[in-house]
């Protein structure tokens, strides 16, 4: 039955997801072949850099409006899916509640994974043409050489934090809605709050954490040898709070799921 | 044989409001029960509870001596009182959908219901009328052989042509060992197919009694007899 729900939970969001993301892939396709690759970095630099400025900006514009409309509709599925009317449907299968979450977890994870991996290709697509790169080769040494590490390292222990991140979004986002149902007469605004009050929470547990483990380094000299030190801590602490959080959250959203759920 | 339903003091607050207040009750297999009573007396939420989209507040409900869940609901065939499918769903996904979830599901059976009801298959659900929209959702519902069908308001979107051939669907399409809830205010139309009469009043039973005994005892048809209870 898990099968079965993931199975029309991501087919009910398929069409929209890969038209959106296939949209995005063209648009940096044409951009790579028609700006990125036509760079000339020997030129004059201003406006050249102005030029990258306005592009990057409109790149990362365009990269977070996928990414919130991918939040957006694993959330919008997550709620109309179980507490809209088709949740009339949704909650009369033969189905566990606890299968209802997992089949949620799964198909909200893999969208938003599917969101990332499309939006990295898509990146990786702009950066990858050989002016860009014979460019870059110029300064990887004194690059790497500043920062302790190289910037294909540093991209990868990103990218797989972003892939856990995921995990923690996606049950971040089931937890605040569920919460909402607690709340009969409010229930999206129950969600809403529930999703910022433990975004503030985080935010200032993560503040304390860093002063306890000290990750505040105030005036002191910086050093390459530092700076790698610093940010691999700095990931792992966030990483091993985000899961603590989460599972915190999980166990959360499996109680409400299983034992509070009244569809009025 | 054990009921088919079965509430014991089954009592459901909203706040401080009780929408159903120690209900006691058994149903037992093999007849069409109609559950009536005014707005607010505790019929859809006496449903919804059946079918596990509420929790009570106390008491008990028991489906063939199960607790709501999931063995419960594969014997249990529901047709909420509003639109619960997917709009953007086509009609043959839906019926895919049934088939996936439904070990008990005819798709043949549905397939020839909506044949002669003339809808198409290929037709997106949110590009019915909403007659034709609750005919579909019937016709899903019946085509199960369930043990319990629980029918909230069933015909109360269609013209009266449509109701016809709805009750007849009902009539048709459960099996003798099988019982049918129907909650309706339209009492008049479905009174000939009911056996059994259950009124609710302020979540409480008011009645509970077959048809031929409500004439023989108080020489009324069922609709007489609701509106002398329930009057204003």
């Amino acid at each position: 039955m898990l099968g079965k729900l993931i199975k029309y939970d991501l087919k009910s969001a398929a069409k929209i997801f890969f038209l959106l993301h296939v949209i995005y892939l063209l648009i940096c396709l044409v951009a790579r072949f028609f700006y990125m690759d036509r760079l000339r970095f020997e030129e004059p630099v201003e406006p050249l850099v102005f030029s990258l400025i306005l592009f990057v900006t409109l790149m990362t514009l365009l990269i977070s409006a996928l990414s919130i409309f991918t939040w957006m509709q694993v959330a919008f599925r997550f709620y109309r899916n179980l507490f809209s009317k088709e949740g009339y449907l949704s909650w009369t299968l033969p189905v566990s509640a606890p299968q209802h979450l997992w089949s949620k977890i799964i198909s909200g994870y893999i969208l938003m994974a599917a969101d990332l991996l499309i939006l990295s290709a898509g990146v990786l697509l702009l950066v990858t043409g050989d002016n860009v790169t014979s460019a870059y080769s110029m300064i990887a040494d004194e690059l790497e050489n500043e920062l302790g590490f190289s910037l294909g390292s540093f991209v990868c222990l990103l990218f797989i934090t972003c892939l856990i991140n995921c995990l923690c979004t996606v049950i971040m986002l089931y937890f605040s809605i569920l919460v909402g149902q607690l709340f009969p007469s409010h229930r999206v605004l129950g969600a809403i709050a529930a999703y910022f009050i433990t975004s503030f929470v985080v935010q200032i547990l993560t503040m304390l954490l860093m002063l306890v483990f000290g990750f505040f380094p105030g005036y002191r000299g910086y050093s390459s040898a530092y700076g790698l030190d610093y940010t691999i801590r700095l990931l792992y602490m966030s990483l091993i709070l985000m899961l603590i959080v989460t599972a915190i959250q999980y166990i959360a959203a499996h109680y409400i799921i299983k034992r509070k759920i009244n569809l009025i | 044989m054990r009921p088919i339903l079965e509430c014991q003091r089954l009592t459901k607050k909203y706040g401080s409001f009780f929408a159903l207040s120690e209900l006691t009750l058994s149903l037992d297999r093999g007849q069409i029960v109609g559950l009536l009573g005014p707005n607010g007396s505790g019929k859809t939420t006496l449903i919804k509870l059946a079918n596990g989209l509420l929790n009570p507040t106390d008491g008990h409900i028991m489906i063939n001596g199960l607790a709501p869940g999931t063995e419960s609901k594969k014997i249990v065939s529901y047709l909420p009182d509003r639109s619960f499918f997917s709009e953007h769903m086509k009609v043959k996904e839906i019926i895919s959908y049934y088939t996936d979830f439904y070990d008990n599901f005819s798709t043949d059976r549905a397939s020839k219901m909506l044949d002669t009801l003339e809808i198409d298959i290929n037709s997106r659900f949110s590009a019915l009328s909403k007659g034709t929209k609750e005919k579909v959702q019937l016709v899903l519902v019946m085509s199960r052989d369930a043990d319990l069908y629980i029918l909230d308001e069933p015909i109360g979107g269609v013209d009266p042509a449509a109701r016809d051939y709805i009750l007849q669907t009902i009539l048709t399409n459960y099996n003798e060992n099988a019982t049918v809830l129907i909650s309706t205010h339209l009492i008049s139309d479905i009174e000939n197919v009911l056996d059994r009469v259950i009124f609710l009043q302020n979540g409480q039973l008011a009645l509970n009694e077959t048809v031929d005994d409500i004439r023989l005892k108080y020489g009324k048809s069922v609709d007489a007899l609701f509106r002398e209870v329930f009057k204003c």
